[in-house]
């Protein structure tokens, strides 16, 4: 088992369940060399088990803010919460908030640098520090998760582009996190690989695992997700159930967020 | 992928441990300098051959057209060994030849030290090729990290097998864009566009790393790149094999 750093217990499993597991709290971030800001107060919220889309045209700050939540970047001002406890950017805080929180790229040749494909799943384990048992298990069952348990064997460079992404996404189900960011991961994939990886999102959702996505496209929004985020110029300018932002078609308009 | 890894993933050796392999290519290499004979040279091509072809299942054109690459660059080296250029007549040649101002000449003593060459440098290129056609570099890899192989070497090499399949696809897919566009329609073109196509790559090196640093991070990287290591079986053909091939190595030495 990996252990909490300082004693630091996540607190959604204490409050059984029902508090956000990720919470990200007026956030400011500033890109070298940029005058405007990429953030300006962004907030969200994540609940246990929630399927959210996070919408918003290019430079809207979706990725920046996704890379907050991981702890890639780190804010300027606010403050990122996983399961109740705020994250820490040291070595022991960043291991334990990957733990937690895992990113998918939305160029899975980004994201794979082994050779093959059991050791590219076997990184983030390994890095979490399970044993070679542990992680070969783990290796295995995110594998057979996403349907890419018969490739182990395979070099990366000779996997099509649908299963790149499958093995990009089972780099970071092998770390078993309780939240999964998906930064437009659908985009580059066909209707049915696309619906391939909402399947194994909507298993994972109820398992309890939250997923944000990010994407341009509203009516993928529509169909998948629970909850809906929008962002503009850095801002969330709306966050609700996906219904009840969707029904404000004009707002969203507004936004320009995916339409 | 090209053909080389292409058969060295799907060879029926694939699964056996790569140290074993790479031990059989070792003490071929080892033979082939220690027993200064052409006919060993010429031998350890054979096992090679046998070897690769028939308990890998390489195919036999695979296996020769590789060979016969290597053999092309030995032939030429060759050729300067065996042949002598001079302006004046020369002295216990053999043969010589008169062109122009100048004297081609050779003798047997020069084509028996051309043919001991060449028969080492392809006993030892077969041994190579063994290796590379039956085992992928990750099983290479994996070996040098149990011999103990500093883990940054270990990481670059790694790295390095991987963008370069990264890198070839970037750069066909501008160079298919610059061609949709004319851009290698004339010589004045093509340099310009190769040019770019250079300059676009660095770029985009640069920004791949960037990217796949934060990937790396994301996933918890601290500085070393940790990944399983894979299981191998031990195959006791590959030890009689050697143990044939070594007898055999030294019998061809002892005979000639």
């Amino acid at each position: 088992m990996v252990g909490y750093c300082n004693g630091q217990q996540p607190a959604a499993s204490l409050a059984g369940g029902i508090a956000p597991i990720l919470e990200a709290d007026a956030l400011f971030y500033n890109y070298a060399g940029r005058s405007d800001y990429a953030l300006r107060g962004a907030s969200l919220r994540l609940f246990p088990g929630q399927k959210a889309a996070l919408l918003g045209r290019n430079g809207s700050g979706k990725s920046t803010l996704l890379l907050h939540c991981n702890g890639i970047l780190q804010p300027e001002r606010g403050q990122v919460r996983v399961a109740g406890a705020p994250m820490t950017y040291d070595r022991c805080g960043l291991k334990q908030w990957r733990h937690q929180v895992g990113l998918i790229f939305q160029r899975p040749d980004d994201q794979l640098f082994s050779a093959s494909v059991m050791q590219d799943i076997s990184f983030g384990p390994l890095n979490l520090g399970f044993s070679d048992d542990e992680a070969r298990r783990r290796v295995q069952k995110a594998a057979d998760q996403c349907g890419v348990g018969d490739l182990l064997d395979r070099p990366t460079h000779a996997l099509s582009s649908g299963e790149k992404a499958r093995v990009a996404l089972a780099g970071v189900l092998a770390m078993e996190p309780l939240v999964i960011l998906a930064d437009e991961v659908i985009a580059s994939l066909d209707p049915w690989m696309r619906r391939q990886v909402f399947d194994i999102f909507d298993q994972l959702a109820r398992q309890g695992v939250s997923v944000l996505l990010s994407t341009h496209d509203i009516y993928i929004a529509r169909m998948w997700a629970d909850r809906i985020v929008v962002m503009d110029d850095g801002i969330v300018v709306a966050a609700d159930v996906a219904e009840r932002v969707l029904a404000n078609m004009e707002e969203l308009m507004q936004y320009k967020a995916g339409i | 992928m090209s053909v080389i890894d292409r058969y060295a993933y799907v060879n029926r050796l694939r699964h056996i441990d790569p140290a074993q392999k790479a031990g059989l290519a070792l003490l071929v290499i080892v033979l082939c300098l220690l027993l200064n004979r052409t006919v060993v040279g010429i031998l350890a091509v054979g096992w090679m051959w046998v070897a690769a072809t028939w308990q890998a299942g390489v195919p036999r054109r695979v296996f020769g057209r590789v060979l016969l690459a290597e053999g092309s660059f030995l032939a030429l080296a060759a050729a300067g060994v065996a042949l002598g250029v001079s302006a004046s007549p020369p002295l216990g040649a053999d043969w010589q030849w008169r062109i122009g101002s100048l004297w081609l000449s050779s003798s047997i003593a020069a084509v028996n030290h051309a043919l001991l060459l060449v028969s080492r440098a392809l006993g030892c290129a077969a041994a190579m090729n063994f290796l590379a056609l039956t085992t992928p570099l990750v099983d290479v890899v994996e070996l040098l990290r149990r011999l103990r192989t500093p883990v940054l070497l270990i990481d670059l090499m790694a790295l390095i097998y991987r963008f370069i399949f990264v890198l070839l696809e970037c750069m066909e897919r501008i160079y298919i864009a610059q061609q949709s566009r004319l851009g290698y329609s004339t010589r004045r073109n093509a340099m310009k566009s190769a040019a770019l196509l250079g300059s676009r790559l660095f770029l985009e090196t640069y920004q791949r790393s960037q990217r796949m640093q934060t990937a790396l991070e994301s996933r918890g990287y601290d500085g070393d790149l940790r990944v399983l290591s894979i299981t191998y079986r031990r195959d006791w053909r590959i030890v009689w094999l050697g143990i044939a091939m070594a007898s055999s190595l030294l019998l061809a030495w002892l005979a000639g």
